[in-house]
């Protein structure tokens, strides 16, 4: 009978989906729902086993868990999310699931509430429960005694809910008791507090104490940042669902990518890494030691849970991915919590859905699940699981023992019932606290502090006391402590000014965030003191640079008079990071007077007056390019800051520009590049006959030609246009020079650049552009016209129109007049953008019962393509469109399809193209990269970045295109495409397409092709392939998706008789010296591997070595692989086996 | 609480309110459409459904079919900053703007003040010409909230059109004194009680009614005292016995006088119809997934725009089911 009935509703639910036809045809992909299924699909680190703690319909689609002090999972589930139905009810729920018997299963389950919508946090403490449900922040509590909420009062409201993948999520108890929460990208926030206005606009991460109802912001930026766990030590580390960078070490002021209007980001410390959602540090005695401290990562795309080590690195740290702790090849099974149980266990919230988010895939998609979820419980063999305690039934004694738990889960779980306790109670038992044999006594007094400071009775002497510790990290902890309420603590102001000369840059950095806080004069002299005697990294410097903004009103205006800080050094820091002309005259004394002479900070001076100086600083500058002895360095840095000033605020130096001139004679490219374009920028007309001859004699110099030519089209007038015009006709003149003759032409007057451009068009070798005359058409308001115009009545090379059609495609001005002419040009169909439902299905099924990804892969990498050049895979690759590293298991095939075929129809939350319109009519297209008062950055989809002055914008607005141009995949043929696609379709599935954990190389450069090897190479070897030899050529290269570096693709670079060399070189950073260990595997007997200019032995007929390389001097070390093309060459894997505390990778484009 | 002799001072000031009105046209009449617009003592007030239910019950028996929409929205600022998603205030003037003349009410009630008031010294607005003026102490902070109320006031009017009849403007409520660990709010009242001031005086110089909810709360008498009983939560925001007298007070200001004296939780049919209607509202004006809807994202998403507006014969339902309600409260038949 219930058979029949469930069969009835099934076809009920058939007949009424009323959906397109291609979303029914996912339905095939819809895994079996079935528990057995999902936990046959398991893969788990050896040891471990799992099981099911809880399913629906207790639970269904969970978002988020937290336990009790009883020792209760509180899961929070919406199966409202996406968007609410008009009509429906608002019926998410949170339930609390027990395991009363200790079997490891929940036997009991309570609905606490069931009247929420799109709730995405439930916190258990102070008697109930905090619940994020959309715009506010809920505490529900339950009065009479049967754990359902009675009682709901509005804590907090006024959070954004413009995206319901992007709501308040990720509450957590601090160690310090106060509420910890996050918002994502698109929220914006404005709450209103006992305490004044808080906004929040864009990703960020709040705090919150209920008694006192002081909520602030922590930090700022992160995409999704949906994962947040306090290490031993309570150092907070985010992970981000969108921003592939894995494990981000924040603190106070922190920002990073995204944060609306940031002049400056920081970066996470695992770039390239899979995107996360959840965070938990894996601690306790049930877990094997290996385990202990990692911290995991649930990579919901992925299907599986990451895991990284963490090592300390000046002021934070470094991260490095170890293998995973589970996976699946369940497409459904998301795990989107992680947290450790209080019986020692790792319980894993999976969301349970074929399709992850909104979006991109439609919100009433029929295959979105709305009725699984799950919770599984990893345990492990060697040790059992402990029993579960009740702490609400504990004495005060025994429940501040519970402090030094081995379990952080028991810890914090004791921390929050204290919060139902009497302090006077609570307090002296704490502070009677014990330690254990084994644990730092000042991990323990900083557990009283924060006992303290649960209760809000913060015991600021312990606190101080603290600052006196041997351990960095004690004392770190402390000014943290402290940092909460600085601003009322009269001590504040002496505390960190001792802190800031801690021989540890971490407690430094710290010592700054307590400056911050203060409202007194001497905040920013006293932190400058953090710049002497240690080394300044990113973190630190970011800190500083923070603090000398936020507080420039507390002495800047000293600063006019005399420097208040200790030193030159420090004053310039804290003008460059002002970006004010403070202080000038001092700073240019000490340039003249040589007291600054260092290349970097002759650089840093440069930019800063380029910036905010006068004509006469300018002119300052430009007399020490001048000086007989002034070095090359110092004058390409002066030089190129002079055209940015010329260009962006529109200033010269004062005085005679003709001793420009003499630059024009450099060989130096750079120098002579950047002084050719400051002759035109600043209209000098001396400059023009040289720069005629240059442009003429250029021919293939690239770097040269493209500088003459801005100086050129400034100079502008008659003789410019004459030249353009008879270089472009000219019969002698290399393709460079006529495309940049058509391309300054064409900015003087695009009707007369067009005229010029079809004939050298339908010239263009091989049909490609690749000195950018279409972009230059494209650049320009009446550019498309003007072109589409002089087409009307030419023929067009199919290729070269192609090419057209693809740029005009992508740009955001979308010239629709101008693809119609290209295509009439070439007699071009229309391209087939999109299938219809039909050939959609077909397609899906050929993917699936044809496709080769294997084959699909190589079809990603060919040049042609232009794939790698924007996408990166585990972060080898571009970075201008998102990184594919688990597409495959997050998206849908008819998603993929799509998207290939027309790139518009869904663009990636953080990947929309800014279109920025100047007054002049010029424009730009791509992502913003960064912005300050004077200019907006912009980068392009070549990943140029265009620095643009904001008095010259007319308007900036999010376009609808995206920067990926259609047709890319025209060239293919179908079973091409279909592999393609079978490629991005097995993405981060379990197989051959995961990025697996190993520390492979990934990011390569390889040689060009260069005359000097056929004889060089037989006279030297293969060392002459680590010459610092100016004319090489080295393009970046890139692992495939299993870190493999084949090597046949590389361009061949030739040596005697018919060897054939494919190289490849990388650079990694290595902190300390001594022995480094890394793995090569290959066919070794045809490769040479050499470290600096070393050749290191590789054992003969094997596949695999383990090679140890004695580093010297730490710092950047060069690996380069040489490999002979022959038979049985393929991929070769170099994996780093130290972890990232000792060797860094170096992203390609700063080897 | 209070001395009883200001109790008594604070009653005459309510019944000669009232007796100005007396001979009035009394402001809610059939039919009307009521736009209730401000910060979170606004947004919060459709949770609990009092407000509009001393609104729908002092407007009488023969006044039938008020519509009354709850624009309030946390944080808000006279410059429209909680209301802009993407862009600058400015773009959330223009979304209130837009849902104002949408709704074409008869009458409008606006209350601000209270956010700014808390954050002369920290800033209270990113609209760019007046961020540093809202941080520069009381004289610019409030220097600066008048000309953003008074531009609010002049682009509602205008944005109303035609059907308009009355701007009210209301004063923010006093703050409570919850005592440790919350902070005190003496100062905070004390400047609150000069942008009441100001508010009152945007109100005469634009010949709008005003109706003042710091003094009917006792805001003038505030001496730091700890609240028994408390009105609020947390010092700023009202709990649902706090509406009750709000709305009380805010019929009074209005004057309707004792009319309102029919306490609302002998009305559970007529509170729970707004509190549904006030849900449904939420959804249909400011739904979540704005940016897939209806904005940067909506060629991915926008097709789901549609299901919008299904929201309106749902909330057409419910406003039947709040006249009906009401009209039992005046047949003296409350209870089912």
């Amino acid at each position: 009978m219930k058979f029949f009935q469930s069969l009835a509703a099934t076809l009920i639910v058939a007949t009424l989906a009323a959906l397109p036809a291609h979303s029914q045809n996912g339905l095939k992909d819809i895994p079996d729902t079935a528990v057995s299924a999902q936990l046959e699909a398991f893969q788990l680190i050896e040891g471990a086993k799992v099981n099911l703690f809880a399913n629906e319909p207790a639970v269904a689609n969970p978002t988020h868990m937290n336990w009790d002090s009883r020792g209760r999972l509180w899961v929070v589930s919406s199966p409202l999310y996406p968007h609410i139905k008009p009509g429906q009810e608002e019926q998410d729920k949170v339930v609390i699931l027990e395991d009363t018997n200790g079997d490891g299963v929940a036997d009991k389950s309570i609905d606490f509430a069931t009247n929420l919508h799109i709730p995405t946090a439930v916190l258990p403490g102070d008697g109930g429960a905090y619940i994020a449900n959309s715009i506010e922040v809920l505490f529900l509590k339950d009065t009479d005694g049967d754990d359902v909420a009675d009682e709901r009062q509005v804590v907090l409201s006024g959070f954004g809910t413009e995206d319901t993948h992007h709501l308040l999520h990720t509450f957590k108890w601090g160690p310090e008791g106060m509420i910890w929460m996050n918002q994502s990208i698109y929220i914006h926030t404005h709450l209103e507090t006992p305490y004044g206005i808080r906004r929040l606009l864009g990703g960020g991460m709040w705090h919150y104490r209920p008694e006192t109802q002081r909520s602030d912001v922590f930090m700022k930026g992160l995409i999704n940042p949906w994962g947040h766990a306090f290490d031993e030590w309570g150092q907070s580390f985010l992970t981000d669902g969108a921003g592939s960078q894995g494990i981000n070490f924040v603190f106070p002021r922190s920002v990073f990518a995204t944060s609306p209007g940031a002049s400056r980001i920081l970066k996470g410390l695992n770039p390239g890494q899979p995107k996360h959602c959840g965070a938990e540090f894996l601690t306790g005695r049930h877990l094997p030691d290996d385990l202990k401290g990692l911290i995991a990562a649930p990579d919901f795309r992925g299907s599986r849970i990451n895991l990284f080590k963490l090592t300390d690195n000046g002021s934070a740290y470094t991260s490095s991915q170890v293998p995973d702790l589970i996976s699946s090849k369940h497409r459904a099974f998301r795990p989107i919590d992680i947290k450790m149980g209080p019986d020692g266990a790792i319980y894993v919230a999976d969301w349970y859905n074929p399709i992850i988010q909104h979006g991109e895939v439609d919100f009433r998609d029929s295959r979105r699940d709305q009725k699984h979820g799950r919770i599984w419980r990893i345990t492990f063999d060697d040790q059992d699981t402990l029993p579960i305690e009740d702490l609400s039934q504990l004495d005060e004694k025994a429940l501040a023992g519970k402090l030094n738990a081995p379990e952080a889960l028991t810890r914090q779980l004791a921390l929050t019932e204290m919060r139902n306790r009497d302090p006077k109670a609570v307090l002296p038992a704490v502070a009677n606290l014990s330690v254990p044999d084994g644990v730092d006594p000042d991990l323990v007094a900083l557990r009283k502090v924060w006992a303290s400071q649960t209760l809000n009775q913060f015991d600021e002497k312990a606190a101080v006391a603290l600052l006196d510790s041997k351990n960095h990290k004690a004392r770190a902890a402390a000014l943290r402590a402290i940092y909460y309420r600085a601003a009322d603590n009269d001590e504040a102001l002496a505390i960190a000014s001792k802190a800031i000369a801690d021989p540890h840059p971490q407690v430094r950095l710290w010592a700054v965030s307590v400056l911050a806080q203060l409202d007194v004069k001497e905040t920013v002299t006293t932190a400058m003191k953090a710049i002497d005697g240690v080394e300044l990294d990113e973190f630190l410097d970011f800190a500083l640079w923070s603090i000398c903004r936020e507080h420039s009103d507390r002495w800047v205006a000293d600063a006019q008079e005399k420097n208040p800080f200790s030193s030159t050094r420090q004053l310039l820091f804290a003008v460059r990071a002002i970006n004010k002309p403070v202080a000038v005259d001092q700073i240019l004394s000490a340039l003249e007077s040589g007291e600054i002479s260092s290349d970097q900070e002759v650089t840093d001076i440069a930019d800063w007056i380029s910036k905010t100086g006068s004509p006469e600083n300018l002119n300052n500058l430009f007399v020490h390019t001048l000086k007989e002895n002034a070095s090359p360095a110092h004058q390409k840095a002066i030089l190129t800051t002079l055209a940015s000033a010329g260009r962006i605020r529109k200033i010269q130096p004062t005085g005679d520009k003709n001793r420009l001139n003499q630059f024009l004679d450099s060989k130096n490219d750079v120098i002579f590049s950047e002084a050719a374009t400051l002759a035109g920028l600043w209209k000098l007309e001396s400059a023009r006959p040289g720069l005629q001859s240059a442009f003429l004699a250029a021919a293939e110099n690239q770097g040269r030609a493209e500088a003459t030519l801005n100086g050129l089209i400034s100079l502008g007038g008659p003789p410019t246009a004459k030249l353009f015009d008879s270089e472009a006709k000219s019969e002698t003149s290399t393709f460079l020079i006529k495309s940049l003759a058509v391309r300054g032409r064409t900015r003087m007057n695009p009707a007369a650049g067009a005229t010029l451009a079809v004939e050298v068009l339908q010239n263009a070798p091989d049909g490609k552009d690749p000195h950018g005359i279409y972009a230059a058409f494209l650049a320009t308001k009446q550019g498309p016209g003007a072109l589409a115009k002089a087409l009307t009545n030419a023929k067009l090379p199919q290729p070269i129109a192609l090419v057209g059609v693809q740029k005009a495609s992508s740009a955001a001005t979308k010239p629709e007049g101008l693809v119609k002419a290209l295509q009439k040009a070439a007699d071009l169909k229309p391209m087939k953008m999109a299938l219809s439902d039909t050939e959609m299905e077909s397609m899906m099924e050929a993917v699936a019962k044809s496709g080769d990804p294997h084959n699909g892969e190589k079809v990603y990498r060919r040049a042609s393509m232009q794939c790698l050049v924007c996408h990166a895979i585990g972060g080898a690759g571009g970075v201008i469109g998102p990184d594919l590293v688990s597409i495959g298991s997050s998206a849908p095939v008819d998603y993929l399809i799509d998207s290939l075929l027309q790139p518009n129809m869904k663009i990636k939350e953080g990947y929309h193209t800014t279109l920025v319109t100047l007054k002049n009519g010029d424009s730009f297209a791509g992502a913003i990269a960064r912005e300050d008062d004077n200019e907006l950055v912009v980068r392009d989809a070549t990943g140029k970045e265009n620095r643009i002055p904001k008095a010259d914008i007319a308007s900036n607005n999010i376009s609808p295109v995206s920067l990926m141009p259609p047709g890319l995949t025209a060239q293919l043929r179908e079973d091409e495409f279909v592999d393609l696609v079978a490629f991005l379709a097995q993405l981060g599935k379990d197989g051959d397409f995961k990025t697996p954990p190993n520390r492979y190389v990934r990011q390569w450069q390889s040689l060009m092709p260069h005359e000097r090897t056929r004889d060089a190479i037989g006279h030297y070897g293969h060392q002459i392939f680590t010459e610092d030899i100016k004319t090489y050529q080295w393009i970046p290269f890139f692992a495939k998706v299993t870190g493999g570096v084949p090597i046949p693709e590389m361009p061949k670079v030739v040596g005697r008789g018919r060897n054939r060399y494919g190289v490849a070189r990388t650079f990694v950073d290595v902190s300390k010296a001594g022995p480094v260990r890394f793995k090569i595997s290959g066919k070794l007997n045809d490769l040479i591997l050499l470290h600096g200019e070393n050749k290191i032995e590789l054992p003969a007929d094997v596949s695999e070595a383990e090679i140890t390389l004695e580093v010297k001097k730490p710092g950047r070390q060069k690996i380069t692989v040489s490999g002979l093309n022959g038979f049985g060459l393929d991929d070769v894997k170099v994996e780093v086996l130290d972890d990232a505390g000792t060797v860094q990778f170096i992203d390609v484009k700063e080897f | 609480m209070k001395p009883i002799s200001l109790r008594i001072t604070l009653w005459c000031l309510a019944l000669s309110h009232a007796a100005l009105a007396y001979g009035a046209e009394p402001i809610l009449k059939s039919g009307d459409r009521v736009a209730l617009v401000g910060n979170t003592v606004i947004e919060r007030a459709r949770l609990s459904g009092q407000l509009e239910a001393a609104l729908q019950l002092a407007a009488g028996p023969e006044v039938k079919n008020i519509s009354i929409r709850n624009l309030g929205w946390s944080g808000d600022s006279v410059f429209g900053d909680s209301r802009s998603y993407f862009g600058p205030p400015q773009e959330g003037r223009e979304r209130l703007v837009s849902i104002v003349s949408e709704i074409k009410p008869q009458v409008i009630f606006l209350c601000y003040g209270t956010g700014a008031a808390m954050s002369v010294d920290q800033g209270w607005t990113d609209e760019p010409i007046h961020k540093e003026p809202s941080a520069s102490g009381m004289e610019g902070s409030l220097a600066t909230f008048s000309q953003g109320y008074q531009e609010k006031i002049d682009r509602l009017r205008s944005a109303a059109g035609g059907s308009l009849r009355e701007i009210v403007l209301v004063s923010p409520p006093p703050l409570e004194n919850l005592g440790e660990p919350l902070p005190d709010q003496t100062e905070n009242n004390a400047r609150l009680a000069i942008f009441r001031d100001r508010i009152k005086q945007l109100a005469t110089d634009n010949q709008l009614s005003f109706v003042d909810w710091f003094a009917a709360l006792g805001g003038d008498d505030f001496n730091g005292e700890v609240a028994s009983p408390a009105l609020t939560n947390n010092g700023l925001h009202y709990s649902k016995s706090g509406y009750q007298i709000l709305g009380r007070e805010l019929v009074k200001g209005l004057g309707y006088g004792e009319t309102s004296t029919i306490a609302n939780d002998e009305t559970p049919e007529l509170v729970a119809s707004i509190i549904e209607k006030n849900r449904l509202f939420f959804h249909r004006w400011r739904p979540a997934n704005e940016t897939y809807l209806f904005l940067f994202r909506k060629h991915e998403q926008g097709q789901n725009a549609k299901e919008i507006p299904m929201f309106d014969p749902l909330i057409a339902e419910q406003e039947k089911n709040i006249e009906a309600a009401r009209q039992k409260v005046f047949a003296g038949q409350p209870k089912n």
